[in-house]
């Protein structure tokens, strides 16, 4: 193949061991089968430069590249890992550049899975990252010692240099690597367990806010997204909006009017394998205006399948019936006898919650680039969270339609910048679709969604719905149901043993031994951590959901929703139990019992909510033998560090000692996504304005204080929150995804509404970095915003609003309720 | 064949006259910094200037452009000279950067005709820019700045 096809050609040298990896799952989520320690060894470049670990290379120049296999979709992530290497490698920083490793099924063997989700990357990869730095630094003092003449115990290194603390003398790492031949180099994990690592009052790189490496280019056109590929003699290609969303059957295409379209092709039903590309057909052209103009101007006659005539009003009345079926939940959470302390309460509050859909809205709408070459390889370019599932998932595709065994296929994947992920570029529908096109032409192709089909295959977050109850007791809370149905998107991703044969990954068991199958994704956030003896979380699937509207993740995925509702339910039950909202919260966020966390990774106590899966998310397995230095849970500190970021949060806000006019409120949330057992501690204020007459609001400030441990760049992070807040904030104020006849209504930005600059509210962020391990800033500040929001409309006029989005007529509507 | 002149240079292209500015820049030209993001002028991913004026190029047909100097963010400055850009550096604006070259050349044309813009001016000219990460405060911080250092580039 072509090298210039190929960017990152080069480094295949010195990724000279490796694994195979045939055979390996080819779902959209499974796990690599284990790597088996030592065969994830990196070895030696045959340039002198030096590869001591497969995370960085340092040439002669004195400069370090850093390996960065996480997608770089607007978190900075190189630059956060690249802080964490050059802290314990002590390099300058102004000698560090980042690039991404080839994906293909040897670099899988070395590196691991390339996946990008859950807040996780700094989290499980931050011990990883400085061990490795820190063994690089190590050899290097060594050799510059010898060099010196020197003694090896008076030498240290800083800033890219090895110096002798005795004669003062120094030298370069660049010239050390002119000098010696470095070949020592360190198999992971083995060599990884005995390194001493710095004690954080010693850092020097991390914590501090470099700018970001990748910004630059994203200020003068440079930057390279997918969509900015071409390739020798590509066509393009455009998508006709399918009939549904999902189980369309394309019955006859009729293109006779695209062929009066200058430059159109052919038009191709998607060969659908996969169950990924059901009812596409793709118009190929030799421009995209010409593709995009033929897909609209074909004629196809299409079978819409079962969901045809499906609408949200149909699933909204599914989920009513289902949370009636008590014998069809699984249990979530299980403590204590709700209902027998139920019985005995003073006092019960009933209440019912809902969400709407909405879907990611990334503004690099999908597109994807893929060739064969002449020597039979695959070459795909893509921005994705996951280059390694797309990979696995077209070699699978690729077996099915040539014929081919998938050890025969040779499949790479180079990475660009993804402009937004957002959990929804993990689906690779695209990916196939393309290849199809190009196995059809002949031809490489270019396949981009139009933002309308974009729209129309976009893959939402469920719509739910949740009956919630409280026995209060004495002024306290002690019993809480939370009951919930919703569409399951484990399940669509086959990772549960009910629907994919024996992979139980994800798929966990419910709680007591009716060992129903319960989907964490679709629950997590209902486990909070606050202290209420009598607690129970039921969970219902609709699985036709699921399917129909191609349920997926989005950003902090059920917390997104979960916590509006539990949050706005502590705010309700805190009013029910004549209780200031703050210091009712504080008294159960105490850290008893299972909320006080747990000390290490890896512990599993045995409850499904406290499994850990942060394993799921990493690159390389982590040793499961006990030999291992565990590093510190995220957990540590528990109920009582989330109790710190409220008092930090609604102090620095004034909380019952500013004065606010009329028709204005103030309101709290807690969260701790993503998932109970990867917290990131965040605790929020919105103060409020309501327009009484109209039921339009206004979020006035926002304030924030988060405990993430370590922060890796704390301007950084604090963008991330800013960001993630006002993610939250559009989904209370006015993004909705509507679902009719089988299709998503919404087209574009003018009716599908992100917030807008207009819509900024004054910030306050507060960063606690309490020294823990750093966990992720990414997503968790988004789920804090529409509960907050929820109580300081009840706090500014007494409107309780349980759905969101919270339009303006709910708001009215709830005045009315509250004044009857 | 249309005539062009972009970024002070002159270009020619043969895609057909109702032709998206945007498609030609992107696709036929290969200055990819304008980037695609609805089609329909209501994300201002695309916005690049003709004759100083912001325009979104996807709703500019080639035959449109006529003798108009189009600016792309590849013309602005392509080392990050110009004010705007330095402003965006400075405050580090970006998150992914789909968006942000739309943004810049948003900003440069609000400052080239209003130096000295007030909040409300800012956050109206930037209003139909949409950023899914929603970096919008460090916008608005970073178009102060750049209209800071305009003026002391201008008493120096």
């Amino acid at each position: 193949m072509p090298d210039e096809l190929l960017p990152n050609a080069g480094r295949r040298s010195f990724l000279v061991r490796s694994t195979t990896m045939a055979g390996a799952g080819f779902l959209s989520i499974a796990l690599p089968p284990a790597l088996g320690g030592s065969d994830a060894e990196a070895a030696i470049s045959a340039t002198p430069a030096y590869t001591p670990s497969i995370w960085f290379t340092i040439t002669p120049d004195g400069v370090t590249t850093m390996h960065i296999v996480k997608a770089e979709m607007g978190q900075h992530i190189g630059t956060a890992f690249a802080q964490i290497i050059a802290e314990e490698l002590e390099v300058p920083w102004e000698k560090v550049r980042l690039d991404m490793p080839l994906e293909s099924n040897e670099n899988f063997g070395i590196y691991g899975l390339a996946y990008t989700v859950n807040s996780g990357s700094v989290t499980t990869e931050f011990d990883r990252l400085s061990r490795a730095g820190a063994l690089g630094r190590m050899v290097l003092v060594e050799a510059g010692a010898k060099l010196l003449g020197a003694k090896l115990d008076k030498c240290y290194a800083s800033a890219g240099r090895v110096i002798d603390k005795a004669s003062k003398r120094s030298v370069g790492y660049g010239d050390i690597l002119q000098k010696v031949k470095l070949e020592k180099s360190f198999s992971y994990p083995n060599d990884f367990k005995a390194v001493k690592l710095k004690a954080r009052s010693e850092y020097k790189i991390i914590g501090k806010s470099v700018p970001a490496l990748d910004i630059p280019a994203k200020t003068n056109g440079s930057a390279k997204y997918a969509m900015d590929v071409f390739l020798p003699n590509m066509a393009y290609g455009a998508l006709a909006i399918p009939r549904t969303r999902h189980m369309s059957k394309v019955l006859s295409v009729d293109d006779s009017a695209a062929k009066s379209i200058p430059g159109y092709l052919k038009s191709v039903v998607i060969a659908d394998h996969m169950n990924k590309c059901m009812g596409w057909v793709v118009a190929l052209a030799e421009t995209y205006p010409a593709a995009l103009a033929a897909s609209k101007a074909l004629k196809i006659e299409t079978d819409p399948g079962p969901y045809g005539n499906l609408s949200l009003a149909d699933i909204k009345a599914e989920f009513a019936e289902l949370l009636d079926k008590p014998e069809e939940a699984a249990n979530w959470v299980l403590e204590g006898d709700v209902e027998g302390s139920m019985t005995g309460a003073d006092k019960t509050l009933d209440v019912e919650y809902s969400s709407d859909m909405i879907c990611h809205a990334f503004m690099e709408p999908i597109n994807c680039t893929v060739m064969q070459a002449s020597d039979g390889s695959w070459h795909v370019h893509v921005g994705t969270q996951s280059t390694s599932f797309a990979r696995m998932t077209l070699t699978a595709y690729l077996s099915m339609v040539t014929g081919k065994k998938q050890e025969e296929l040779s499949v790479f994947v180079h990475q660009y910048l993804v402009g937004g992920g957002f959990g929804g570029k993990q689906d690779y529908d695209d990916v196939l679709a393309a290849a199809y096109c190009a196995h059809e032409l002949g031809r490489p192709v270019k396949f981009i969604q139009s933002r309308e089909s974009q729209f129309a295959i976009s893959h939402p977050r469920t719509p739910t719905l949740h009956r919630l109850k409280a026995g209060i007791q004495d002024g306290k809370m002690t019993a809480m149901s939370h009951d919930m149905v919703s569409g399951w998107m484990g399940p669509r991703f086959a990772v549960g043993k009910k629907f994919n044969n024996g992979t139980d990954w994800l798929q966990l068991d419910s709680w007591d031994d009716k060992k129903q199958d319960i989907d964490q994704w679709s629950v997590g956030g209902s486990d909070h951590w606050y202290h209420v003896p009598n607690h129970r979380v039921r969970a219902w699937n609709s699985d036709r959901t699921t399917w129909a509207i191609q349920a997926s993740a989005l950003r902090t995925v059920s917390n997104s929703y979960n916590m509006f509702v539990v949050e706005s339910f502590m705010d309700e039950a805190a009013h029910a139990a004549g209780r200031d909202p703050l210091e009712f919260r504080l008294s159960m966020l105490n850290g008893k019992g299972g909320n006080r966390g747990i000390p290490n990774t890896g512990y599993a106590p045995g409850t499904p909510s406290d499994y850990y899966l942060d394993q799921i998310w990493i690159s390389l397995p982590w040793p499961t033998d006990k030999s291992w230095p565990e590093y510190e849970s995220g957990t540590v500190g528990g109920a009582l560090r989330l109790a710190n970021c409220l008092r930090v949060a609604a102090g620095k806000a004034g909380w019952g000692s500013k004065k606010l006019p009329k028709g204005t409120g103030m309101g709290l949330a807690v969260s701790s996504a993503e998932e109970r057992q990867s917290p990131t501690w965040v605790a929020g204020v919105a103060e409020v304005t309501v327009d009484t007459t109209t039921g339009v609001y206004k979020i006035n400030k926002l304030t924030i204080a988060m405990d993430m441990g370590i922060a890796i760049n704390p301007e950084n992070v604090k963008a991330q929150i800013m960001g993630s807040a006002l993610w939250g904030a559009g989904q209370v104020l006015s993004e909705r995804l509507d679902y009719e006849n089988g299709l998503l209504k919404q087209t574009n930005f003018h009716e599908y509404k992100p917030v807008r600059q207009v819509d900024v509210p004054e910030f306050d962020i507060e960063l606690i970095q309490s020294g823990r391990h750093p966990m992720g800033v990414g997503e968790p500040a988004s789920t804090i915003v529409a509960p907050a929001v929820a109580n300081a409309i009840f706090a500014a006029c007494g409107a309780r609003v349980r759905h969101m989005p919270i339009t303006p007529e709910a708001v009215l509507e709830a005045l009315k309720a509250a004044k009857a | 064949m249309t005539n062009l002149t972009i970024n002070g240079r002159s270009l020619a292209s043969d895609s057909p006259p109702d032709t998206p500015l945007l498609w030609v820049l992107r696709e036929e030209l290969r200055m990819t910094g304008t980037r695609f993001g609805c089609g329909l002028g209501v994300c201002g991913a695309c916005t690049v200037h003709i004759n100083g004026q912001a325009v979104r190029s996807c709703q500019v047909k080639l035959e449109q452009v006529g003798s108009g100097a189009i600016t792309t963010i590849e013309g602005l400055h392509p080392s990050n000279a110009h004010p705007v850009q330095r402003a965006w550096i400075e405050i580090q604006v970006p998150q992914c950067g789909y968006c942000q070259s739309g943004q810049i050349m948003q900003a440069a044309s609000l400052l080239a005709q209003n130096p000295s813009p007030s909040d409300k001016q800012i956050q109206e000219a930037m209003n139909g820019n949409l950023c899914r990460c929603a970096t919008y405060p460090r916008i608005a911080g970073a178009v102060k700045r750049a209209a800071q250092m305009m003026k002391e580039k201008k008493n120096a």
